[in-house]
C-alpha cells in the first residue's frame, strides 16, 4: 500500500478538484441567466445569481424556445479576444482530457495481460503509467472548470441555449465526472490491496468502470461539439423537436467519437512514451535503463498501432461533413483551410518518420536484427517519396510572374500530385511501410521453427506486393481517369488493402512465430538518440490536435451553431492561418511545459519508495 | 527446399492473393453500389 501521506494528499486533491468543478459549474449556470455584458455586469450577475432560487432559474430556462440571436453588444468584452481565451483554455483541457481518458484504457489491458501471463513486469508498468495520469488528472479538472467559467461568462447566450437543448444531459456529465474521479482514485490506490487472487479481478473491474465512465464522458462532450457543427433534434429556428438521443445522435457524432477515441489512445501512448524517454535518459543504472527502454517501446507500440487506423477515421469524419453540407466540406478542404491539410501532412509525416526511426533504432537491441537492416533504406525511400507527394500543394498563391514561369496556376507535372488520389496513395503506402518496419522489428529477435515458414513468407511478401499495386492502381486509375464517384469509392479499396496487410501480417506472424527460437536481445541497449523520437511524437501530436481542432471549429464560419444560431461576436470570422499558427504553438508550448511538470511530480513521488522491478533479463513481450 | 516446390509455393501465393484482393475490390465497390469498372469509361 502506498504511504498514507501520499494517499491523503491525493484524496484532498481529488476533493478539491471536484468541489472546484462543481462550484464553477453551478456558478456558471447561474451566470448564464444574468445575460451579463462586460465585467461590471458579470460581477453584478454573480451577486444576483447567488440569490436566485432554483425554481426561478428553471422558469427562465423554460422561456427559451428558439435559438437566441445576440447582437454585437450582447457579447461581454474584456479587452482580449474572447475566442482566443476560450481557444487556449479549451485546447489545454482537451489535451489533458485526451491523455487522462486514454491512459486507463491501455493500462487495464496491460494489467490484464500481466494477470494472464503471470508476468509481474506488466503490472508494474501499468501502475507506472497510471501514476503519470494521476498527476495530470487535477490539471485536467482545473482546465475543465476554467473552460466552463469562461464559456458562460463570455458567451452567455450560446451557453444558455446549449443548456436548454441538452438539459439534464449536462448533469449526467457532471455526475459521470464525479464517478470517474472516484473510480480513478480507488483504482489507483487499491492496486496493492486488490493485488492478489480473485481480488485482482475486482481491481480490473474497477478499471473497467473507470473506462466506462471516462469514455461516456468523451462521447457526451463530443455531442456538444457535433451539435454545433451539424445540429439535429431541433428545427430551423432552433426549437427542440426531438429527444435528447436525437439531439446527440447527429450525423457527425459517431465519426468524431471514433476519431477522438483512437486519437486519444495514440496521444496517451505518445505522452507516456516521452515520460519513459525522460526516465531512460536520466537513469543511473542499467536496470533502470532496461525498464524504461521497455516502457518506451510499449508506449510507442500503443501510439503507432492506434495511429495506423486514425487517417481512416478522419476520412470517415470528413466524408460525413461533406454529406451533411457540401459547402462545409469545401470550406474545409477546398478553400484557404485546405492548406491546413498540407501542414497536417507534414506533421503526420514527422510522426511516422519518428515512429519508424524509433523502431529501426530499437533493432539494435537484438543480435538477430542484422537480417533485416538492409530493408531499412528501401522503407526510408518509400516513406520520404510518399511524404513529398503528400505535402505537394494543389493551390498555390502565386504572383503573375511566378504563374508565367510555371506556365499556369498548377505545375505541369507536380500539379497532379496535389489532389486527393495522389495523397491517398501516399498515405496508404506510408502506413503499410510503417507496419513493415514494425513487423521486421518484431521478427528481429526470433527464428521461426514451423515447417511452413517459406510458404508463410511467400504469402506475406505477395500480400505486401499486391496490396501496394492495388493501392496504386485504385488511386491512379479511378482517381485520374474516372468520375468523382469512383474516385471516392476506390479510396475504400485502398483502405481495405492497407487493413488487409495489417491483419494478415499480425495473423501470419502470430502463427509462424509461436514457439519460435528467441535470439539474445537486451533492453536498454539502444541509442540515446532514439529517445528523442519519443519526445517528438507527443509534441507533434499536440500540435496536430490543435491544428485540426482549429479546422473543425472554423468550418462553422460565422455560426455558433450551423444554420441555427449566428455568431455576431467580434470574432465571427475564420482566423488567419498565421494567427492560428501562433495560437497553436502557444498552446503546444504551454502543454509541454505542464507535462514536464507532471513528469517531475511523478518522478518525485517515486523517490524513496517505488522502484520499477524490471530486471535486465526482461525479454520482449 | 527444392526449387520446384519453391516455384509452386510462390505461384500458389500469387494466385491466391490476387484472387483475394480482386474479390475484395469487387465486394468493397459493390457495397457502395458501384461496379468494378475496368473499361476506362467514366462512372455514370
Amino acid at each position: 500500500m502506498l504511504a498514507g501521506a501520499d494517499a491523503g494528499r491525493s484524496i484532498a486533491l481529488m476533493a478539491a478538484s471536484i468541489i472546484a468543478f462543481i462550484l464553477i459549474i453551478s456558478l456558471s449556470v447561474h451566470l448564464s441567466d444574468g445575460g451579463a455584458v462586460g465585467w461590471q455586469p458579470v460581477a453584478q450577475a454573480m451577486a444576483n445569481t447567488l440569490e436566485d432560487s432554483a425554481a426561478n432559474a428553471d422558469a427562465k430556462a423554460e422561456e427559451i424556445v428558439t435559438a437566441p440571436h445576440p447582437q454585437r453588444g450582447d457579447y461581454p468584452y474584456i479587452g482580449i479576444s474572447s475566442r482566443s481565451i476560450v481557444w487556449v483554455i479549451a485546447q489545454m483541457h482537451l489535451n489533458f482530457a485526451a491523455f487522462v481518458l486514454a491512459v486507463p484504457i491501455f493500462v487495464v489491458l496491460i494489467e490484464w495481460l500481466g494477470l494472464k501471463t503471470g508476468n509481474v513486469r506488466y503490472d508494474h508498468m501499468a501502475r507506472e503509467f497510471m501514476k503519470i495520469s494521476m498527476s495530470a488528472y487535477s490539471i485536467t479538472a482545473l482546465f475543465g472548470g476554467l473552460l466552463t467559467l469562461v464559456l458562460f461568462m463570455l458567451y452567455p447566450d450560446l451557453m444558455r441555449y446549449m443548456m436548454h437543448v441538452f438539459g439534464a444531459q449536462m448533469l449526467v456529465y457532471a455526475f459521470l465526472f464525479i464517478a470517474e474521479s472516484l473510480f480513478l482514485y480507488v483504482y489507483y490506490y487499491s492496486w496493492d490491496a486488490l493485488g492478489e487472487g480473485n481480488r485482482k479481478w475486482l481491481h480490473l473491474t474497477l478499471g473497467l468502470m473507470l473506462n466506462t465512465a471516462g469514455t461516456t464522458l468523451l462521447v457526451l462532450a463530443n455531442s456538444w461539439a457535433t451539435f454545433m457543427m451539424a445540429p439535429s433534434g431541433v428545427n430551423e429556428v432552433g426549437e427542440v423537436i426531438g429527444s435528447i438521443w436525437e439531439i446527440m445522435r447527429g450525423p457527425l457524432w459517431n465519426p468524431l467519437n471514433l476519431h477522438r477515441f483512437l486519437a486519444n489512445i495514440a496521444f496517451g501512448g505518445a505522452v507516456v512514451g516521452a515520460y519513459a524517454a525522460y526516465r531512460f535518459l536520466s537513469a543511473k543504472t542499467a536496470e533502470e535503463k532496461a525498464a524504461y527502454d521497455w516502457m518506451g517501446y510499449t508506449s510507442n507500440f500503443i501510439a503507432i498501432l492506434s495511429f495506423l487506423p486514425l487517417p481512416f477515421a478522419g476520412y470517415w469524419l470528413m466524408a460525413e461533413v461533406y454529406a451533411y453540407s457540401q459547402s462545409m466540406g469545401i470550406t474545409a478542404m477546398g478553400g484557404i483551410l485546405s492548406w491546413l491539410f498540407i501542414v497536417q501532412a507534414v506533421l503526420i509525416g514527422a510522426i511516422l518518420l519518428a515512429g519508424n526511426y524509433y523502431l529501426w533504432s530499437g533493432m539494435e537491441r537484438s543480435e538477430g536484427s542484422a537480417r533485416y537492416q538492409g530493408f531499412i533504406k528501401y522503407i526510408t525511400f518509400v516513406l520520404v517519396v510518399s511524404f513529398l507527394v503528400w505535402v505537394t500543394p494543389h493551390t498555390l498563391i502565386l504572383t503573375p510572374a511566378e504563374m508565367k514561369a510555371l506556365g499556369g496556376s498548377h505545375h505541369q507535372f507536380l500539379g497532379a500530385l496535389g489532389v486527393m488520389p495522389a495523397k491517398n496513395i501516399a498515405v496508404n503506402l506510408m502506413l503499410i511501410f510503417t507496419f513493415l518496419s514494425f513487423q521486421l522489428y518484431r521478427r528481429s529477435d526470433k527464428v521461426a521453427q514451423v515447417s511452413w515458414e517459406a510458404a508463410g513468407n511467400a504469402f506475406m511478401v505477395t500480400i505486401y506486393t499486391v496490396a501496394v499495386l492495388n493501392i496504386v492502381f485504385a488511386g491512379v486509375y479511378y482517381g485520374y481517369f474516372t468520375s468523382t464517384v469512383y474516385n471516392v469509392g476506390s479510396s475504400v479499396i485502398q483502405v481495405a488493402s492497407t487493413l488487409m496487410v495489417i491483419v494478415a501480417g499480425i495473423t501470419i506472424d502470430g502463427f509462424m512465430y509461436k514457439g519460435a527460437k528467441t535470439l539474445p536481445s537486451q533492453w536498454g541497449r539502444v541509442s540515446n538518440r532514439s529517445q528523442y523520437a519519443l519526445f517528438a511524437l507527443p509534441i507533434t501530436f499536440t500540435w496536430l490536435m490543435a491544428l485540426m481542432g482549429y479546422l473543425r471549429s472554423s468550418i462553422r464560419t460565422d455560426w455558433h451553431i450551423t444554420d441555427i444560431m449566428r455568431d455576431n461576436s467580434p470574432d465571427n470570422f475564420i482566423p488567419a492561418i498565421g494567427y492560428a499558427g501562433n495560437m497553436i504553438t502557444m498552446v503546444t508550448v504551454l502543454f509541454v511545459l505542464l507535462v514536464l511538470f507532471v513528469f517531475w511530480v511523478a518522478t518525485r513521488a517515486d523517490s524513496g519508495r517505488q522502484k520499477v522491478n524490471v530486471e535486465a533479463e526482461a525479454s520482449k513481450p | 527446399m527444392r526449387s520446384g516446390s519453391s516455384v509452386l509455393i510462390w505461384l500458389a501465393a500469387v494466385v491466391t492473393v490476387v484472387a483475394l484482393f480482386y474479390g475484395m475490390d469487387h465486394l468493397v465497390m459493390n457495397l457502395q453500389g458501384l461496379p468494378l469498372n475496368l473499361d476506362l469509361s467514366p462512372a455514370q
